[in-house]
């Protein structure tokens, strides 16, 4: 979609053009689903976020600055949606004394919505969906969505160095897994 | 990582590779990374690993989800006004009830009897909890005080004194002190009979 014919969208939306609003949902839809999917790891989770985000981007369109893209603040949003959701769900699931982290088990996280996919890509999104939620969502935030730690810390309501924290055991869990793969 | 025969940790070197080392930093990794190839090689480890992520591809969405999004804020939009204006009908017909039920009990005199029963309620309640609570402490410190003297009266070695700050004399204390409380604000308090009085003038 053009910037151009983007903006005009936009304007009509903020003037309560459902209609338009669609045509947005419709051109981001797919790039928003997929950052619920790398987050969460369910497709049906993944599609219900989705909704909600765009429901709460409409509702709070007004906080949407439109000199900047429309894409990467849906998509931060959304990132902001999955992560909360999984705060709350965390609080329902695990005692609060109990520190440990939660890897789900590899062998269910195989969704068929991959299988479109290389072995590659296939393996490293299993890979991602090892890592522990809060890591995720710090991953998503700055290899997919390219945020500085600054803004992911503003993002996840942390401290920096909490953020820069999450992101480096990240990026070595991860390399680790993919390690492990390659010497298998 | 000033020292040159030092390697440089994973954390720089995700740092340098995120770009946010300031010029002076990177020029000191740049240079050591063009002299060791056991950092090197852990560089071109993490580079490949962000290639990897840059280059994941996405997948299709299962269903569009534009038709859902947009008919439930059609839905929304139609029944916020409806909301609104039940919102607006109640509270001119809860101003009505207040405005016109107010000045009725007042005409009628009741609103003074209904704050005469009500005084009366929280004086009694009042004199009853005060004295509920302060009874409970003395006892309470007393039953305490009782078995604390009957332990030790079976070690003549060792008699413990209770201290002035023994907790069954500071329960005693806590006690007598809500009973003067309860006098006192008793004392002050017009009794119910004389509320009414009041109200009149």
């Amino acid at each position: 979609m053009a910037v151009a014919g983007e903006d005009a969208l936009i304007m009509q939306v903020q003037t309560g053009d459902l209609d338009a609003y669609g045509e947005i949902v419709r051109e981001y839809q797919t790039s928003v689903f997929n950052v619920c999917l790398r987050i969460l790891g369910d497709v049906q989770e993944a599609e219900d976020l989705t909704q909600e985000a765009f429901l709460r981007a409409y509702r709070n369109i007004s906080q949407y600055d439109p000199a900047r893209p429309f894409g990467p603040w849906m998509r931060v949003l959304a990132a902001n949606l999955c992560y909360n959701h999984l705060k709350k769900a965390r609080l329902v699931r695990v005692p609060l004394e109990d520190e440990r982290e939660i890897l789900k088990d590899d062998s269910q996280r195989s969704p068929e919505i991959l299988l479109e996919l290389a072995q590659e890509s296939h393996s490293l999104y299993r890979k991602i969906w090892q890592l522990p939620e809060i890591q995720r969502v710090a991953l998503e935030l700055r290899h997919f969505q390219g945020l500085s730690y600054q803004e992911m810390a503003e993002a996840m309501d942390l401290p920096l160095n909490t953020v820069r924290s999450h992101l480096y055991r990240a990026r070595r869990k991860l390399a680790e897994l993919l390690e492990e793969e390659n010497d298998d | 990582m000033t020292d040159k025969n030092k390697h440089i940790n994973l954390d720089q070197l995700w740092a340098y590779l995120d770009g946010v080392l300031d010029p002076s930093q990177e020029e000191v990794i740049q240079s050591h990374l063009e002299g060791c190839p056991l950092c090197q090689a852990e560089y071109n480890r993490l580079e490949m690993l962000t290639s990897q992520l840059d280059t994941l591809p996405e997948v299709s969405l299962p269903k569009d989800l534009s038709s859902f999004v947009v008919a439930r804020l059609k839905e929304e939009r139609s029944l916020s006004p409806a909301i609104t204006w039940t919102l607006v009908i109640e509270a001119i017909a809860a101003g009505a009830v207040i405005g016109v039920l107010i000045p009725a009990f007042q005409a009628a005199g009741w609103l003074p009897r209904l704050l005469e029963v009500k005084l009366a309620l929280q004086a009694g309640a009042n004199t009853f909890l005060a004295q509920l609570a302060s009874s409970w402490l003395v006892w309470w410190a007393g039953l305490k005080l009782q078995a604390s003297q009957l332990v030790t009266s079976f070690d003549p070695l060792e008699n413990l004194p209770l201290g002035a700050f023994s907790p069954w004399i500071l329960i005693g204390a806590a006690g007598g002190l809500v009973v003067l409380i309860n006098v006192l604000l008793l004392g002050r308090q017009p009794l119910p009979n004389n509320n009414h009085k009041q109200l009149q003038v």
